[in-house]
């Protein structure tokens, strides 16, 4: 019988994903290989094609054949949507008249609370006797000179506490002859007012400041008014949980919490509404869920929300070279979160947490230019190339391939950029769905949450499990578990949380605690995937009620994930749902379902 | 004469004396004690090496003339952690809060301008 050897080609966001299979006449014979590369250029556009002949050499070397073996390529049919993101921050916090510090120096000296009238170190004879003092000092005096003037004055004036530019508080501390509180590192010595009054407070060891962060403990030490009482209350609930700090006294002092106009969400739907984007994530996805259909999403003009959505629509025309009018938003995922922003005026690179909502969109585009990428690829091998199938038929067929599966079978695909979920039924009707946000939203997150300057190790922390380097010879992995090593691990990780990565050890350059990490990892995870898989099925079940659904197969990119899946399996047993990873061909895992699908369809065309 | 102290050690020959001075500004403002001992051998490899091994926490450092080295018990000699000639006041300061700091077992800060010596 005619032997003929048939490639299935699946170009993703991030992976393009190649399956073989060699086909008796009609019939499948075999699967011989597959191979998974990282897709070239945009999705749809011919960049791709390079991405496709690497995977295709890459798994047609691995049984010692040539790529013009092959008799038939079939490319997927690529669903004509894309996603993006999107963050913007609610609330802003600035310092006016350069009212206070509040950090966490390693290593403050002394303990305890004091007020004084600011004065510079430079002009230490110019205090009075009688007054108490808190001196503060530029780094271009060292440590012994400044302990020395300190203790000379110290019979003539009152000094009760210091404020250091330099890192050497306990270095000053150490030789002074009268215990004070002092706070180092602050950068910005030069925009502390001389002659103001000020209050400083450095914690006990293991201990947060007490004083500063009430806003009564600031009117005892700075004897303020009700009224002024009133207006500090802001200054001590950003003091909360430092080591040391400073409030200075200032006329217009105040730190204040600027609530930007963060702008409506108009739903162009079925139902139409708008929503403020105040309202909360919450408020917005049940606005969201209400609508029914959705035609477009915009935003109101010249505010947060109208910015990012404008934002989207021009990434997104750029991606798919058509013009304004022609993207339509067609579904969003908003997210609650936090961002530590530095805040505006501070003096020691203080950073506030501020109220930030994310927002993933998804664009319906017309078909992407798979056929051109099909006529460019089959001028270049000299093989057929065709365009064949719905991705998410595909992606169905090849999540039937898991062993201990059967119809009817709903499948969640989990990529990058948006949560598709598909149901196939015995007799072979499909419906589907995509849903905005996946993947690339929760990168953003754990990048804000973090405060993370690049999106690169925002993946990685998505990607990979933590541990705590204690020693040179182990460390304490996120679960507890301790692991020993042979050689010494490089000293440059020694105290550190670290990423256990493929290629070894890599150095989380933020200084969080592993704990505080995970936390941010997978509470970004559930929001994200927890939210959109139950919103996905719902939308494909019979009745779109959950408890209809009795199988569901993750697949694609984050189903390769090393906890999502397992956070999805604990939701979905309170449904009665099987839901597990997929295993594509009993060997795949939850990669190459749609190339797998590419190949097994084949058979089922030629019929 | 070795003490049972959770200190870093510092084994010293012919020590420049600003570089000791700076070192050990740099440990005591982690509020960490040290313990310096003047040593026949002058290499500074082996100076640190010994003072690493000798300290109760594992952490020492070699000081030989203008030579500065900083190492971890575990690590073999000549393996430093850091070893710099004629190194900046703020880079002594930097190897001594890191000594220090291994005691601590916080993270390591980057020695800034380094010349691996």
């Amino acid at each position: 019988m005619d032997l003929s050897i048939i490639a299935g080609v699946d170009i993703g966001n991030s992976t393009t994903e190649v399956c073989v299979g060699e086909y008796a006449g009609r019939k499948l014979s075999r699967f011989l290989t597959g191979a998974s590369v990282t897709t070239t250029g945009t999705k749809g556009t011919l960049a791709n094609i390079h991405g496709i002949l690497s995977a295709l050499k890459s798994a047609m070397g691995r049984i010692g054949r040539d790529v013009s073996d092959i008799d038939l390529i079939r490319l997927n049919e690529a669903a004509p949507v894309i996603g993006d993101t999107a963050m913007e921050t609610l609330t802003e916090t600035i310092i006016t008249d350069s009212s206070m510090i509040g950090h966490n120096p390693s290593t403050p000296a002394g303990a305890g609370q004091a007020a004084g009238e600011l004065l510079s170190f430079d002009n230490l004879d110019r205090g009075k006797g009688g007054t108490p003092y808190i001196v503060f000092v530029s780094g271009s005096h060292g440590y012994e000179e400044v302990a020395a003037a300190i203790n000379q004055a110290a019979g003539r004036l009152d000094i009760v506490g210091m404020i250091l530019q330099a890192d050497e508080a306990v270095l000053v501390e150490n030789r002074l002859n009268r215990k004070i509180p002092i706070v180092d590192e602050v950068k910005r010595i030069d925009r502390i007012p001389d002659g103001k009054m000020a209050a400083i407070e450095v914690a006990l060891p293991g201990q947060f400041i007490r004083m500063l962060s009430n806003p009564y403990g600031i009117a005892t030490l700075l004897h303020l008014t009700p009224e002024e009482t009133r207006t500090v209350t802001p200054i001590a609930k950003s003091l909360i949980g430092n080591r040391s700090a400073v409030v200075i006294k200032t006329p217009n002092g105040d730190i204040r919490e600027n609530v930007l106009p963060a702008g409506e969400i108009y739903l162009n739907a079925e139902h139409p509404t708008r929503i403020s984007l105040d309202e909360g994530a919450d408020r917005i996805m049940k606005a969201v869920s209400d609508a029914g259909r959705i035609y477009d999403v915009t935003g109101q003009e010249n505010t947060n929300v109208g910015n990012m959505l404008s934002r989207i629509r021009k990434s997104m025309g750029e991606v798919s070279g058509e013009t304004d009018a022609d993207i339509h938003i067609t579904d969003i995922l908003a997210v609650d979160t936090l961002a530590p922003v530095l805040i505006s005026g501070a003096l020691a690179g203080e950073t506030c947490l501020e109220k930030a909502v994310g927002i993933a969109a998804m664009v319906r585009t017309q078909q992407l230019p798979m056929r051109q990428i099909a006529q460019k690829l089959s001028e270049k091998l000299s093989t057929e190339v065709r365009v064949a199938g719905v991705e998410a038929v595909m992606a169905s067929l090849g999540a039937l391939t898991t062993p201990g599966t059967t119809l009817p079978l709903a499948i969640l695909d989990m990529g990058g950029g948006s949560t598709d979920a598909a149901i196939i039924r015995e007799d072979g009707t499909v419906t589907l769905t995509h849903q905005a946000g996946a993947g690339e939203l929760v990168s953003m997150l754990i990048q804000t949450e973090l405060g993370l300057e690049n999106r690169y190790m925002a993946e990685q922390i998505k990607k990979y499990p933590l541990a705590k380097v204690e020693s040179l010879f182990h460390m304490r992995m996120e679960n507890g578990e301790m692991y020993f090593v042979q050689e010494s691990i490089d000293p440059r990780f020694y105290g550190r949380v670290v990423l256990l990565t493929e290629a070894g050890l890599v150095r989380v350059e933020k200084d969080v605690p592993m704990e505080r990490i995970r936390e941010i990892r997978r509470e970004a995870k559930r929001k994200v995937f927890l939210t959109n898989a139950i919103r996905a099925l719902r939308y494909v079940a019979p009745d779109h009620n959950l408890k209809n659904i009795s199988n569901v197969v993750l697949v694609g990119g984050s189903a390769a994930d090393f906890e999502i899946p397992e956070m999805l399996m604990e939701e979905f047993t309170s449904y009665g749902i099987v839901c597990g990873r997929g295993n594509i061909r009993g060997t795949e895992g939850p990669r190459n379902a749609v190339a797998t699908g590419l190949v097994l369809s084949y058979g089922g065309e030629k019929k | 004469m070795i003490s049972r102290r959770p200190s870093v050690f510092i084994y010293i020959h012919q020590a420049d004396a600003d570089f000791l001075r700076e070192v050990l500004a740099g440990i005591e403002e982690e509020n960490v004690s040290s313990e310096v001992f003047e040593r026949e051998d002058a290499d500074v490899n082996a100076l640190a090496f010994d003072a690493a091994a000798d300290s109760m926490m594992g952490s020492g450092i070699g000081i030989s003339g203008v030579d500065v080295a900083m190492q971890m018990r575990g690590r073999r000699s000549g393996e430093n952690v850091a070893r710099l000639h004629m190194p900046s006041f703020s880079q002594c300061r930097t190897i001594g809060s890191n000594s220090a700091r291994v005691m601590k077992k916080q993270g390591l800060r980057d020695l800034d301008p380094v010349s691996q010596g």
